[in-house]
């Protein structure tokens, strides 16, 4: 009679190492995939454009006298105030260059996913509906940060060594905070929003389409009502809008609509949480067609 | 093969793909999604009504200055954009374009075909959300015979529009990889940053031509972006406005089938 | 010449620096031909290139002496079954063939009858209502199945067509391929799984990074291989005694006995010499044969040897 080799199970006495971070190699790979794309780094490194273009401002704005023959009325322009900064960090100058890179590098972190059923892969390892999510939010939240938060304290470091002092600083001690602030309010906002409009839709054209049209959306429409009605308030139908209302709030400079700026932060963060809300749905392991 | 035999079989292959696509299109997601959106002015057109009742002069100038522009410069450009750039991407995407050409259809049928059918869904989306939000804003005057002449000349303004800009995008489709992107900026950036270029920079625009033949033309507007929409026309002929948008929809057109003729497709590994 | 329905002459096709085939020349009777090889061989690269997908950087594929590329009224008597599982979303299986059979100029009625003719072949007329997308993997091959013979084409180009089938149902679609061959159509069908060409057909076509390996019926391609020995295994009551009768024998390369002490494997170069050598050692040894086989009979064999494993 021939041998039956057993083939058992072997029991493994090992203990299992939980990562400290189970989103890291998401947002690792999320990040790799968008420096992949042919023309991505040529669209990022664009985006740095209106850093470099503030940064000239500095410059000129501490050799004025200089410059004075060049401009006219520039004493204004150029006067660095916290308004400098608030100006750089919400101004469509750097929120468009930020919705397409998000566009480019976002629109398919949910998407392509859904499309090639890598969902159940995920979730068939020890990886928790929270940490795919954040995992996916971290790789919009890398470019966000790389693109308000860097530039906006290299602005700051850069005003402090041309201006030979720590002047500037002493005047207006809260404005890393405020930069710090505003980045935090774009990094979660756009998160929430890529992500949100990510998960609609298996195609990344699709997707890509739906986060332009809804940031200019937004806007044509506070426009269209405003033509209307002409009330103030009919900003908070514009994404735009809000960004720039909470931004002056948080850089204590006056605000740019009249009405408080608390509504534009409850915008923002219904936003969010709706997203929070759809995400929480759409991201599941099997996906069941009737 | 005779050219009436090339021409025969080309119409027949675009005749076929259409009245398919067609189908597809009007039971698609997206389709609705678009649709959707288009309904956005007929509610904004109830509202103003009830709230601005009894002045029709300013509700009539609230469909020329600002609904209008929505439709000319933001929703006929994004249906053309999805639509135009998906007529290639989708079957590129989606892998199904084994399935066409492996059929006795002319490739470049296969473009006309999907561009007819995608043209006709949104011409129908445009005129049917255009309707509703002309006439309920302009619900006091219905019984003017010139109400149904500008009204169609506006449909026909938004069709013209769709005709051209979704050639253009068909083109960029059939072209580049990335064609969504390169449309945007074209889009929402070219065409409305060469209005404000003195002189026959405008007429380096599609725009232009729609708007030289507009009825009326709106000349203040909302805040935000809708701003910027507006421009500072001088318009073109009529006559020559329609021809060249005809000959960029030819042209774009032509140019996508031959193109889609030549070139081979690749699916991503 | 034989007038071939598919020609292939000097073929290569590169994507960028990735060489898909290189100088492939093959001619393709009428009847049934597998296209074997592994992930990546060229297979489907082949396939686009017969199907008028692709054209050729080198060299010309014709069917019926036409050149393949941009030759529309040429596709009327192709039908092509795609590797990749993907479909038109939102559509029936009803409404996908339908919708095809319209690309080849039918009416309705014809239309109705011709999808409805393909559905019942791969067993799926009574989920024709049904959406794609809620068909399972095997349903939706077999949809694609049908949508390629639907129109009746003369020639039936299959990539994988077996992929994703339960045994039942893969059982069904090579008895059904193999009907065409009494039909007199020309079927090209691709795999990479060895059993399933050798239960559609003996005549098959080796590729291999982009080459071809060998091409004809099974033995034949096994005949070419002489630098390779053949082996045969004898089933006996006495393996040994047997095997010190034509040990000394140059026909035989090597031997093995299988552990179970039953069964002598041997390889020899010349084959037909070493069965006279064993019914005459069996004879003189008296020694009871069992069974003989050769193992390396089969494509699994041959393919090995091709590739170098």
């Amino acid at each position: 009679m021939a041998t039956v080799r057993a083939k058992g199970y072997a029991h493994w006495e090992g203990a299992p190492v939980e990562r400290r971070f189970p989103w890291w190699p998401i947002t690792r790979t999320g990040i790799m995939l968008a420096f992949r794309r042919k023309r991505f780094k040529f669209a990022f490194a664009m985006s740095f454009v209106p850093a470099f273009v503030f940064l000239v401002g500095l410059y000129v704005s501490e050799r004025i006298d200089d410059f004075r023959h060049m401009i006219r009325g520039g004493n204004q322009l150029l006067n660095i105030t916290p308004n400098y900064f608030k100006a750089y960090m919400t101004n469509d100058f750097l929120l468009l260059p930020i919705v397409f890179v998000l566009a480019f590098a976002g629109a398919g972190l949910i998407a392509d996913d859904l499309k090639h059923n890598s969902l159940q892969l995920y979730f068939a390892r020890p990886l928790r509906k929270a940490d795919y999510v954040l995992g996916k939010m971290s790789v919009v939240a890398f470019f966000v940060l790389i693109l308000t938060a860097l530039p906006g304290i290299v602005l700051l470091i850069f005003k402090l060594v041309f201006a030979g002092s720590f002047k500037f600083l002493l005047d207006y001690p809260w404005l890393p905070l405020s930069i710090l602030g505003v980045s935090a309010l774009l990094t979660v906002f756009f998160s929430f929003g890529i992500l949100l409009l990510s998960s609609l839709s298996d195609k990344s054209r699709y997707v890509t389409i739906l986060v332009f049209m809804s940031y200019f959306f937004s806007d044509i429409l506070f426009g269209i009502l405003y033509g209307i009605f002409r009330k103030p308030a009919l900003a908070l139908f514009s994404i735009r809008a809000n960004i720039q209302q909470a931004g002056a709030f948080l850089f204590g400079q006056k605000l740019p609509h009249a009405f408080a700026a608390g509504w534009s932060f409850l915008v923002l963060a219904g936003i969010c949480l709706l997203a929070a809300a759809v995400l929480h749905r759409k991201v599941r392991s099997v996906e069941v067609i009737r | 093969m005779s050219v009436h035999q090339r021409i025969a079989e080309f119409a027949a292959s675009a005749r076929e793909v259409s009245a398919f696509f067609f189908f597809l299109g009007r039971r698609g997601g997206k389709a609705r999604v678009f649709a959707l959106l288009g309904l956005i002015p007929v509610v904004l057109a109830v509202v103003v009504r009830i709230v601005m009742h009894g002045r029709s002069e300013d509700v009539a100038a609230v469909f020329t200055e600002i609904l209008m522009v929505f439709f000319l410069q933001f929703y006929i450009v994004i249906l053309s954009l999805f639509f135009g750039t998906s007529i290639v991407a989708e079957e590129i995407e989606g892998r199904t374009l084994p399935y066409l050409v492996s059929r006795p259809l002319t490739k470049p049928g296969i473009i006309a075909g999907k561009y007819g059918a995608y043209v006709l869904l949104m011409v129908l989306m445009v005129t049917v959300n255009l309707a509703l939000s002309y006439f309920v804003m302009n619900s006091d005057r219905l019984g003017a015979v010139s109400l149904y002449v500008t009204f169609l000349r506006y449909a026909g303004v938004l069709a013209l529009g769709v005709l051209a800009y979704t050639a253009f995008f068909t083109f960029l489709g059939a072209v580049l990889k990335k064609a969504i992107l390169v449309g945007l900026v074209f889009g929402f950036g070219w065409e409305n940053v060469i209005q404000y270029f003195p002189g026959s920079t405008q007429k380096f625009s599609l725009v232009h031509y729609l708007k030289s033949l507009l009825p009326y033309r709106p000349m203040r507007g909302g805040g935000g972006y809708l701003t910027m929409l507006l421009f500072r026309l001088e318009p073109t002929g009529p006559a020559v406005s329609v021809l060249t948008l005809a000959a960029v929809t030819a042209v774009f057109l032509a140019l996508a089938g031959a193109i889609f003729r030549a070139k081979e497709y690749l699916f991503e590994e | 010449m034989s007038a071939a329905v598919i020609r292939a002459e000097s073929l290569s096709k590169w994507y960028g620096n990735v060489l898909g085939l290189s100088d492939v020349s093959l001619e393709i009777d009428s009847g049934i031909t597998g296209l074997l090889g592994p992930n990546g061989a060229g297979k489907s690269t082949f396939m686009k290139l017969v199907t008028g997908q692709m054209k050729p950087n080198i060299g010309r594929v014709t069917v019926r002496g036409r050149r393949t590329w941009n030759e529309p009224s040429l596709y009327r008597s192709i039908g092509f079954c795609p590797e990749p599982d993907a479909f038109y979303e939102d559509v029936t299986g009803w409404q996908f063939l339908t919708g095809l059979l319209r690309f080849h100029g039918y009416g309705p009625a014809e239309r109705a009858e011709r999808a409805g003719r393909a559905l019942e072949v791969v067993d799926l007329f009574k989920d024709k209502d049904r959406l794609i997308r809620g068909y399972s993997r095997g349903m939706r091959q077999r949809v694609k199945f049908a949508q390629a013979i639907a129109h009746d084409p003369e020639i039936v180009i299959l990539d994988e067509p077996l992929s994703g089938l339960d045994p039942l149902s893969k059982r069904k679609l090579i008895k059904l391929i193999k009907s065409f061959r009494s039909e007199g159509r020309t079927v090209l069908v691709s795999s990479h799984v060895l059993p399933e060409i050798e239960a559609l057909t003996t005549r098959i076509v080796l590729i291999h990074q982009g080459k071809i390996l060998a091409q004809g019926d099974i033995p034949y391609v096994r005949e070419l291989i002489e630098a390779h020995p053949h082996v045969i295994s004898v089933r006996s009551s006495d393996p040994r005694r047997l095997a010190s009768r034509f040990v000394a024998d140059p026909a035989v390369q090597k031997m093995t006995f299988d552990p179970d002490g039953r069964t002598l494997v041997v390889e020899s170069r010349q084959r037909d010499r070493f069965f006279d050598l064993l019914t005459k050692a069996a004879l003189e040894a008296g020694v009871a044969i069992d069974e003989i086989t050769s193992p390396d009979d089969n494509l699994q064999a041959v393919f090995d040897y091709l590739v170098g494993k």
